[in-house]
């Protein structure tokens, strides 16, 4: 009697159990498996951070997508330059007012007309701090800007910014709260597309399935975690450039895992081969990979406003010159970086090669010299700290062990759990040693490697964590955004760069490189700005 | 044995309010933004990150938040993380995924292990126990990762038996290589555990007696020393069921799953306290309700054990 109770127990149980395991089974998706006749291709992303709003996506996971659902005023062409998107004219006399002629035929995935007031909403909506979007900062430049943030705690008296009007359906007049020349090059950024109606209806919703003017629409909903499908949208313009009819952005949380992918051919594009990749890249892949300069520079930083012993440049310049640029970029990063020798990266129109000179060149002797000459640091002790989930722990090691073997010094790396704990520490004027820094550009103008970095304005809302200031440095910038062309602009921003060569509040250590690669279903790519451009990709 | 039940599930109540409280806690404790966190390696808009934190109540005390955190709750919301989706919603989308993962890997590990403990005790000392004591010393000693890596390059990039990662495919395909590294260090501990206790019950006297009674063999050693064999199984087997949901972290990244695993670890990292409360109360659930079974279990299999 109790033997078949319990038997039936036991049976129950079972059942649950395989019940349970069963019931997804016929979850399988048909539409993977992209064979490689169909032109459907397939990007590795990491899971974006917020949900698919331009206006919120300061990143460049979520930045891939958008940039495939979107067209702005202008983008990047395959040499980086900044070249007319929907924009048919940009034009201005003063660099503060600027008249945008936009070309017609474009339209949004639900058939409506893009027209200027497309564009005034959107940005409307992203500089207003009730909606609280990441990139809000980045239309400060906009007139009626500060009515729009008056800060926490009070509403802001309107909701229009007074710099933006529709003058007609194509033609968009913005005036900006002083002159900044490299206007059109921030409008290539993802955050300055223009939104459909439907957005401001439903912004959450829109999120999950955005409604774009660009090349691409969405296929259903966003994914989470697991896919973001897109198909060619064939009222879009430029329809015809574009070979490839659909792409399938695959998120994925490790990219060793992605890589493992693409070489077994289930994945077409990844844009940052990892570090256990890189040795054997070249061989998996061959003829697939691009490998060319990025727009990302590495430092190591000093927090100079707090403390005294950093205040000296030539103890900062001594500390440049004792680090071995090229071994670091060579051993420790496998070629995956450049020796940095300015601080505006190498794809950028104002870069010049060595500008950085002695500066950033090891230099044991003279080191040595400038080290002693500055006074040195108090008990001959360094502090490098570093955030430990990066993939930063090497080359800061190798960084120290060059310090302590050049200048005598006894280096000590310091993990930090996260990037922001060592944000919060500096703030907080807690933490008394150098840390890592990196910056990578918001559009590709000198101007971004410099303002958002080392001016006094970027103490506050940029990344100037060292709190370096120096006026020469401020009236040159101000001096470039009033220049009346570009060539003049790049000019006196070089003159502004020469001013950071000299203070050296960063170090500049390396660039960033980008070691990409592609399926053979893929017969050609090219990439500009960390983003695929689709009308250069052409299938095989 | 119902008024059992009800009491041990009264019981969930103030253990669930404990649990979370104490996780909401050292969440909090923990360092770092998770506004700063939103911006990623630039500097958050110190305007937009004070609007956001006053919105999401960080500027409050830790009681506070969890007050809001928890009468939110009983009112059946979960939250929302700090970049607006709604928890119920990732826990509705994620929690599948680990679910069949998880036992998937349940059902590999109990099936397996258990018959490999069998064969094993049958044949003590002989070449089949050899092989099974080698092979589990192999998998217990093995690391998680480096097994999943394996089994990738080889059944998913050299002989394409299966997807390499992702679940496109859907279950089994792309869930049974998961399921067995998940399943292996457990399917390890199993069949050693099954094969010291089944050792002991065939040469114990009720077996002697079972076979003097001329009983056949099959019901001697399936019925009489496998069912006396199973208790301590039964209670690894239960416990392991919640380890294997919380466990799943490290196996779901290295075979890209949208499982709660993967969730806890962003989560965690991005200091969403709600979201790792909410993920971490559901996984004290299953643990819960999996020892309780096992409790409940321990009558089935042993008659003298009575719940009052």
């Amino acid at each position: 009697m109790r033997g078949a109770k319990s038997a039936k127990w036991v049976a129950i149980a079972a059942v649950v159990a395989l019940g349970a395991t069963a019931c997804g089974g016929g979850g399988g998706d048909s539409s993977s498996g992209a064979g490689k006749g169909n032109g459907v291709v397939s990007v590795e992303i990491g899971e974006p951070q917020n949900s698919l709003v331009p206006s919120n996506t300061y990143e460049t996971e979520g930045g891939q997508v958008i940039n495939a659902l979107f067209t702005g005023l202008t983008k990047l062409d395959a040499s980086n330059k900044v070249v007319n998107a929907m924009a048919e004219s940009i034009e201005t006399k003063d660099n503060k007012v600027w008249t945008i002629k936009l070309k017609s035929g474009y339209t949004f995935h639900n058939g409506e007309k893009v027209t200027a007031q497309s564009f005034v909403d959107a940005w409307n909506y992203g500089a207003n701090q009730t909606n609280a979007q990441q990139t809000n900062p980045l239309f400060s430049h906009i007139q009626g800007y500060s009515d729009l943030n008056p800060g926490e705690g009070k509403k802001p008296s309107t909701d229009q910014m007074s710099g933006l009007k529709a003058v007609d359906d194509s033609t968009l007049q913005v005036t900006l709260s002083g002159a900044f020349s490299a206007f059109p090059s921030q409008l290539s950024f993802t955050a300055f597309v223009p939104l459909p109606k439907a957005f401001f209806k439903d912004p959450k919703g829109f999120g999950e399935a955005p409604i774009g003017n660009g090349p691409f629409k969405m296929k259903g909903k966003f994914k989470h975690n697991e896919q973001i499908d897109t198909t060619k949208y064939d009222k879009y313009p430029d329809a015809s450039k574009i070979e490839v009819k659909g792409v399938n952005f695959k998120i994925y949380s490790n990219p060793d895992t992605a890589y493992k992918d693409l070489v077994a051919g289930n994945l077409d594009s990844l844009l940052t081969i990892p570090t256990s990749g890189l040795p054997t890249y070249k061989k998996d892949l061959p003829n697939r990979t691009i490998d060319e300069a990025d727009s990302a520079v590495g430092y190591i930083g000093f927090p100079i406003k707090y403390n005294k012993a950093f205040q000296n440049a030539d103890l900062r310049k001594a500390i440049s010159m004792a680090i071995d640029r090229q071994t670091i970029a060579d051993k420790v990063f496998l070629g995956a970086r450049t020796p940095a020798d300015d601080y505006i990266s190498p794809i950028i129109d104002g870069y010049r090669k060595g500008a950085c000179g002695d500066g950033c060149t090891l230099n044991v002797a003279k080191a040595k010299e400038l080290y002693k000459k500055s006074g040195g640091l108090p008990g001959n002790k360094l502090e490098l700290g570093y955030n430990a989930d990066g993939g930063h722990k090497e080359w800061i090691e190798a960084v120290a062990n060059q310090l302590q073997q050049n200048l005598g010094l006894k280096v000590t790396a310091k993990p930090f759990e996260q990037f922001q704990t060592i944000l919060n520490d500096l703030d907080a004027k807690k933490y008394q040693g150098a840390f890592r820094m990196a910056w990578s550009m918001d559009y590709p103008d000198a101007e971004d490697y410099l303002r958002p970095v080392f001016s006094k304005d970027a103490i506050a809302n940029g990344s100037n964590y060292s709190g370096y200031v120096n006026e020469d440095f401020e009236k040159l910038l101000v001096k470039g955004d009033q220049a009346p062309t570009h060539e003049d602009a790049v000019k006196f921003y070089q003159q502004a760069d020469d001013v950071l060569l000299k203070d050296m509040p960063y170090i500049p250590v390396y660039f960033y490189t980008l070691n990409a690669g592609f399926s053979d279903k893929i017969k050609s790519m090219k990439v500009a700005g960390h983003q695929i451009l689709w009308d250069t990709v052409k299938l095989s | 044995m119902g008024r059992y039940v009800v009491r041990r599930l009264l019981q969930v109540i103030p253990v669930l309010i404990g649990v979370t409280f104490i996780i909401f806690c050292l969440v909090f404790a923990l360092p770092g933004d998770p506004i700063q966190a939103l911006a990623g390696d630039k500097r958050a808009d110190p305007n937009i990150a004070a609007i956001l934190r006053a919105h999401y109540h960080l500027n409050e005390p830790l009681y506070q938040q969890y007050w809001h955190y928890i009468s939110g709750v009983f009112t059946g919301d979960l939250g929302e993380t700090y970049n607006g989706r709604a928890i119920s919603e990732i826990v509705s989308e994620r929690f599948p995924v680990t679910l069949k993962l998880g036992l998937t890997a349940f059902a590999i590990e109990a099936v397996i292990g258990v018959v490999a403990g069998i064969l094993s005790a049958l044949k003590r000392g002989k070449f089949l126990d050899n092989v099974v004591l080698v092979a589990t010393l192999v998998l217990i000693s093995i690391p998680v990762f480096v097994f999943g890596s394996v089994l990738q390059l080889e059944f998913g990039m050299s002989l394409k038996l299966t997807p390499v990662a992702g679940i496109e495919k859907g279950w089994p395909q792309s869930y049974i290589l998961p399921a067995i590294v998940l399943a292996a260090t457990s399917m390890a501990y199993i069949a050693r555990l099954v094969r010291s206790s089944m050792t002991e019950s065939i040469r114990a006297d009720y077996v002697r007696t079972a076979i003097a009674k001329g009983l056949p063999r099959r019901r001697v050693i399936g019925v009489h020393a496998l069912r006396n064999s199973m208790i301590p199984v039964v209670t690894f087997l239960g416990f392991d069921l919640g380890a294997l949901m919380g466990g799943a972290i490290i196996t779901e990244r290295v075979f890209n799953m949208p499982g709660l695993g993967g969730q806890l670890a962003q989560s965690l990292y991005l200091r969403e306290r709600p979201v790792v409360v909410g993920l971490v109360t559901l996984l004290v659930l299953i643990y819960l309700v999996a020892n309780l079974v096992v409790d409940l279990l321990y009558a089935v299999l042993d008659p003298r054990i009575r719940y009052e």
